[in-house]
């Protein structure tokens, strides 16, 4: 089994001919390359020896028909019935312990940079009977060959970043998804769009495999500001009015706060990060977290029968968000110190060190529904968290019914004031 | 209908310019109906939703430290509360010292 890393998968290629890698280099630089040291490897190696040739084999009868079966989060031998799993990488990589200790950033295999000469499509060669297959990596990471039904997979963890390090197989039912998807929109009938409530086919959910990029870290985040503790309260007659007056010390006040987060998830793909206004991408992102924990070693059988996206976010590009939810953690970790202030406080300046970091990336299961709505150009979004069931949408309104609730309720709220004034004079 | 709002708008006149009843009472009916057509639009899109990682994430922490220093005194303000208070924003940036 080959994998053939390739943008134009349709030309046809003399397999004898030689590859052109161009011009040849000058005795200086041949020499230079011959010296030069070899390239650092990933800090932390999570490629699956076992899945090198690309067919991932069931262990006992060696069918490749193999898929995950949801209710248990095993994969199964369809030949066979045999069940097994990946280990989890919690355990596997040591993820989880000492992240007191990190220093620097460390990056595991699957969340290194994306190469930029990765094409979405490649051609695999099929180890069963030597058809090539061409999977379009963007949206799968398997196929079938045609001739033999052998199932082909991208298994080959090239640090390249476009293979995952870990995957967190679905667990919710398609059916269970449905059920889920149609008592979140059955509570939200009345004010939705009549079009969304005659094409609402929540049948049509589709289960997806989202990139993530998982995050170990410690900190340590400092927060300069003012504070104000009132010292006195009292009320002064104003013509027929009372006017309540306030006295207050007021106190420069600062904080800091070392601390460690474990599992900081953030999306991996550019389209998904947007939130703002213009999409409901934030529906997706509700949905968070996962139960990582759990995640297993990579192996592209926990995809077949859904489709995935490609992570397209660098770690370099992930650092000021890292560091924007560090300040963000800091500053909800030193709020409860702050009660004496029942004037409140207000933060003026705030200083993050980053002691270090660690990057996973993984697949994370969803389902999700999508409706795009016509006259307004938005893609509407609900979105079922596979692992632990939270769901969370965004249902088209209807604007006239919308407009007609709030005009009832303000003309009977009118009415009640009107009453009462009418009754006071 | 313009004979009901021309009578509500003339009682308003009469009642302000007199010792009656408060008349922001009279706000009460676009405030609701404000609210109610928020309330609702956010119930069904969710646009305000977002993970709550602060909460949600496994965040281990030293006791904070800090301190404070008396500068000022405050001796008569009309205002319950600090200006610009931010305490509770934990997502809204301040300047960041590097």
């Amino acid at each position: 089994m080959t994998q053939d890393a390739t943008g134009d998968a349709h030309a046809p290629r003399d397999p004898d001919a030689p590859v052109f890698d161009g011009p040849p280099l000058s005795l200086e630089e041949e020499l230079a390359a011959a010296r030069a040291e070899p390239e650092p490897g990933p800090d932390i190696a999570t490629v699956n020896e076992s899945l090198a040739d690309g067919v991932n084999r069931c262990p006992r009868c060696g069918s490749t028909d193999v898929r995950l079966r949801g209710t248990t989060g095993m994969l199964i031998c369809l030949f066979c019935r045999h069940e097994w799993q990946e280990a989890r990488v919690e355990e596997e990589l040591g993820l989880g312990e000492g992240i007191d200790d990190l220093r620097g950033t460390v990056i595991a295999g699957g969340a290194q940079d994306i190469a930029a000469n990765t094409a979405d499509v490649i051609t695999l060669k099929c180890g069963g009977c030597g058809a090539e297959v061409v999977i379009d990596t963007a949206h799968a990471m398997n196929a079938r060959c045609h001739w033999c039904r052998h199932t082909l997979n991208v298994n080959q963890q090239l640090p390249n970043g476009a293979v995952p390090d870990a995957v967190l197989p679905f667990h919710l039912t398609h059916d269970e998804a449905v059920e889920k998807i149609r008592e979140f929109a059955s509570k939200r009938r009345l004010f939705a769009h009549p079009r969304f409530k005659s094409e609402f086919v929540p049948e049509n959910v589709l289960g997806v495999y989202l990139p993530y990029l998982v995050i170990d870290a410690n900190a340590h985040a400092r927060y300069d500001g003012v504070g104000e503790v009132q010292t006195r309260r009292w009320t002064e007659k104003s013509g027929d009015d009372t006017v309540t007056y306030y006295a207050a010390d007021v106190f420069r006040v600062d904080r800091s706060v070392d601390f460690t987060v474990d599992d900081l998830t953030v999306e991996g793909s550019a389209d998904r990060a947007s939130m703002d206004g213009s999409t409901t991408n934030n529906i997706v992102n509700t949905i968070l977290p996962f139960d990582t924990k759990n995640a297993v070693k990579w192996n592209a059988s926990y995809l077949v029968g859904f489709t995935s996206e490609k992570r397209d976010r660098d770690v370099s590009d992930l650092g000021p968000v890292l560091e924007d939810q560090l300040l963000s953690i800091g500053r909800s970790q030193v709020e409860q110190s702050l009660a004496e202030f029942d004037r409140g406080v207000r933060w003026e300046r705030e200083q993050l060190d980053v002691g270090g970091s660690r990057w996973v990336s993984m697949y994370l299961p969803v389902w999700l529904y999508s409706y795009y709505q016509e006259d307004t150009g938005m893609l509407h979004y609900i979105a079922v968290n596979a692992r632990t069931g939270e769901t969370m949408g965004s249902v088209p309104v209807s604007q006239w019914r919308l407009v007609l609730a709030a005009l009832t309720v303000g003309t009977f709220l009118e009415g009640i004031a009107g009453a009462l004034l009418v009754a006071w004079s | 209908m313009s004979a009901l709002l021309d009578a509500v708008v003339l009682d308003v006149v009469v009642m302000a310019s007199s010792d009656g009843p408060p008349v922001w009472l009279l706000a009460a009916g676009p405030a609701g109906a404000v609210a109610t057509y928020w309330s609702l639009y956010r119930y069904y899109r969710n646009t305000d939703k977002s993970h709550a990682y602060e909460r949600d994430t496994l965040i281990e922490a030293q006791p904070v430290q800090g301190g404070r220093e008396k500068i000022d005194h405050i001796s008569k303000t009309r205002k319950s509360g600090i200006d610009g208070k931010n305490s509770g924003n934990h997502r809204t940036r301040v300047q960041r010292v590097r």
